[in-house]
């Protein structure tokens, strides 16, 4: 899950990162409210899930209340990267003398936590990781002595870094860490770290990003999580306990599992396109299914269906039923081709060939989607 | 011959008890393997298809001479599983429950790699030797005995390329699901280095999905160690990469694990890249593999 800016703001301060005075807005009325209590100038960042926002225009300096005025209106209720806006951040304006970038995530090759910095922070460190190398410093953790100080002043040195900042960088890493461990965090980053005239640090942007998987053990107060997805039909995949993700095409896809649902959308995006990509994992019941071809039905516009599951734990005679019970109960009309494999073929087959469901009982996806194709012809 | 299992490889299940562990074991014993007994903490004395279920993973080795575990426990309770199945001397562990924390998956590869134990997943469909026997959840009818490996990143499509191979006459020495998690037991090359000194495997194919770095590594392997042919199908070329925030990930890999880079590493490394997974009976045919 990941968190909007202002929330892991409130966060790392609770955790001891220097941060800016700020304030959450709505609305112009609030922003300007905020804007008055810090003093002006003022940033203004809009609070939207995605990366990249300062260059898509997300991200503002208001001088004067009559720019902040045009700026938030403009911001509020637009939509950044196909987001929109509702919130944005109004945040105290800090002198910058450097910027540097830190971050703290899983590497997931090595199987360790892994720091990483750089004395380029900012939009571009991306870019920076892949043209200068030399400028980013990583230092893995062994995770079975976890984090001491000694690494970010290791990391000090990595990066030619004054020795004057020894003190509040390896404050702000340790600090760091620790959210990383009591939110489990997949990504904790600040970016930009500025460095201020007097040789203090702040954290002037937050990422933190949560392991889903780790939520319930979550000792600390942590926003909700169905909540914050934008599209209805995602949402409501997040409910009933699948991953769906919505898409432009006409094909409903439902798949057993992510490699296979994403090898059946590369495999349908060649002549068609997906409508959407969704994956079961390993719970399948009559009842999922049925609620599964529930979500896919609340898309408008399908041309067709497309089902690809394997019975190695799923029991798919009984994800069969469930469609079933779907097709009859809402009389659908759109063609579905399944391809079924595994334990209990057969039985699965026969259930599906009941309710005029073309069975495809060759193993190459292709050769289903090539069915479909054929039925439904391209667009 | 084959990898990871062989003759000699006596199994518990873990969490035998449960719904998808006994149901499970009778599939594994019906496909051969020898399953030799099961442990869930509070049910030992009790029997699950006729086997003996253990309170613990010690008694269990003691009593029935297990040196394999296949996983079915809640993904709660899989750390402390784990380390228990390691100090009871176990050499070779399955982890198919998926949701296990990230934190946790950290101290189970790092524990067991220090003991030098072999464990694969979390989130794989386990081991398949087409003919022998298997430890996890793959469905037997897919499968045919011969002499192409596996080793697969994404459970459904392991099951795929079997699949397909066979209704090509052309089997499988071992199949074998690494897992999808983004942290994962074992990597890739340590699997394609038991392939390369299998007997029994004349090829390797090797199916990957869109992000992380285990393609791009392990064609380093591939290009210094492999002598046997190796072709690969990533997944992913049309998935929406998710709405990416935070770049440490990117920054720490050089690249953001696309599948046209994992195409291009591979490709230098001499592997063969399959476009779709039905291209993999052609690749076969052309080294002649059987």
């Amino acid at each position: 899950m990941r968190l909007h800016e202002y929330e892991a703001l409130d966060i790392f301060e609770q955790n001891g990162i220097p941060v800016p005075r700020r304030g959450v807005a709505g609305s112009m009325h609030e922003a300007l409210h905020v804007a008055g209590e810090i003093g002006y100038p003022v940033m203004l960042k809009a609070q939207v899930l995605v990366g990249g926002r300062g260059l898509a225009g997300g991200i503002k300096t208001a001088s004067t209340p009559d720019e902040l005025k045009e700026m938030a209106e403009e911001l509020i209720g637009s939509e950044i990267k196909g987001l929109p806006v509702r919130k944005i951040l109004v945040c105290e304006k800090v002198e910058v003398a450097k910027e540097l970038y830190l971050g703290i995530t899983v590497d997931g090759y090595s199987g360790k936590p892994v720091i990483v910095a750089s004395t380029e922070g900012g939009m571009l460190i991306e870019e920076t990781a892949r043209t200068s190398p030399e400028k980013i410093a990583a230092i893995h953790i062994d995770p079975s002595f976890g984090y001491y100080p000694y690494l970010s002043r290791g990391l000090l040195k990595m990066l030619g870094l004054k020795q004057q900042l020894i003190t509040a960088w390896t404050d702000v890493i340790s600090q760091l860490y620790k959210v990383a461990l009591r939110y489990e965090a997949l990504i904790s980053e600040i970016n930009p770290l500025v460095v201020l005239p007097n040789g203090g640090l702040i954290a002037v942007d937050a990422v933190l990003e949560v392991d889903d998987s780790a939520l319930s053990r979550i000792r600390f107060p942590l926003p909700d999580r169905v909540d914050r997805i934008e599209n209805p039909i995602e949402r409501r995949g997040r409910e009933i306990g699948v991953s769906y993700v919505d898409l432009d095409g006409d094909i409903g896809l439902i798949s057993s599992g992510a490699g296979l649902g994403m090898a059946s959308m590369d495999i349908i995006g060649e002549k068609m396109k997906p409508a959407n990509f969704l994956e079961t994992g390993g719970g399948i019941t009559a009842d999922l299914l049925y609620r599964c071809m529930e979500l896919i039905m609340m898309k408008p516009g399908l041309r067709g269906i497309f089902i690809n599951v394997y019975g190695g734990i799923n029991p798919i005679h009984e994800g069969a039923k469930g469609v079933v019970r779907y097709i009859k109960e809402h009389n659908v009309k759109i063609p579905i081709v399944a391809k079924a494999l595994g334990n209990r073929q057969e039985e699965t087959w026969e259930i599906f060939s009941s309710a005029g469901v073309h069975v495809v009982t060759e193993v190459a996806t292709e050769r289903a989607i090539d069915k479909l194709y054929e039925i439904v012809g391209g667009n | 011959m084959s990898i990871l299992m062989n003759n000699s490889t006596r199994v518990i299940v873990q969490g035998i008890t449960g719904r998808i562990g006994s149901t499970q074991t009778h599939w594994m014993l019906e496909y051969g393997t020898k399953v030799v007994g099961g442990v869930t903490p509070g049910k030992g004395g009790s029997t699950v298809e006729g086997l003996p279920v253990f309170d613990s993973v010690e008694e269990a080795v003691r009593e029935t001479g297990a040196n394999a575990s296949v996983f079915f426990v809640p993904a709660a309770f899989v750390l402390d599983a784990f380390l228990e199945t390691i100090d009871a001397g176990i050499k070779l562990i399955v982890i198919v429950p998926e949701h296990i924390p990230v934190n946790d998956v950290i101290r189970m590869r790092n524990y067991a790699i220090e003991k030098g134990v072999f464990a694969l997943g979390p989130t794989t469909p386990g081991i398949l030797v087409p003919g022998k026997g298997k430890m996890g959840i793959m469905p037997a009818s897919l499968f045919a005995p011969g002499r192409v490996g596996i080793i697969s990143r994404s459970g459904t499509l392991s099951y795929e390329f079997a699949g397909i191979l066979s209704e090509s006459r052309v089997g499988q020495s071992t199949v074998v699901g690494m897992g999808a998690d983004p942290v994962v037991l074992r990597n890739l090359a340590d699997i394609l280095e038991l392939f390369q000194e299998d007997e029994g495997t004349d090829g390797v194919i090797v199916v990957g999905e869109v992000g992380g770095e285990q393609e791009e590594k392990a064609a380093g392997f591939i290009a210094r160690r492999m002598t046997k042919p190796v072709a690969a199908y990533i997944t992913g070329r049309y998935s929406p990469q998710g709405k990416r925030m935070g770049h440490a990930g990117a920054i720490v890999r050089g690249s953001s694990g696309t599948v046209e880079g994992k195409h291009k590493a591979l490709r230098e490394a001499g592997v063969e890249v399959l476009e779709s997974p039905i291209y993999v009976a052609q690749w076969a045919k052309k080294h002649n593999l059987k």
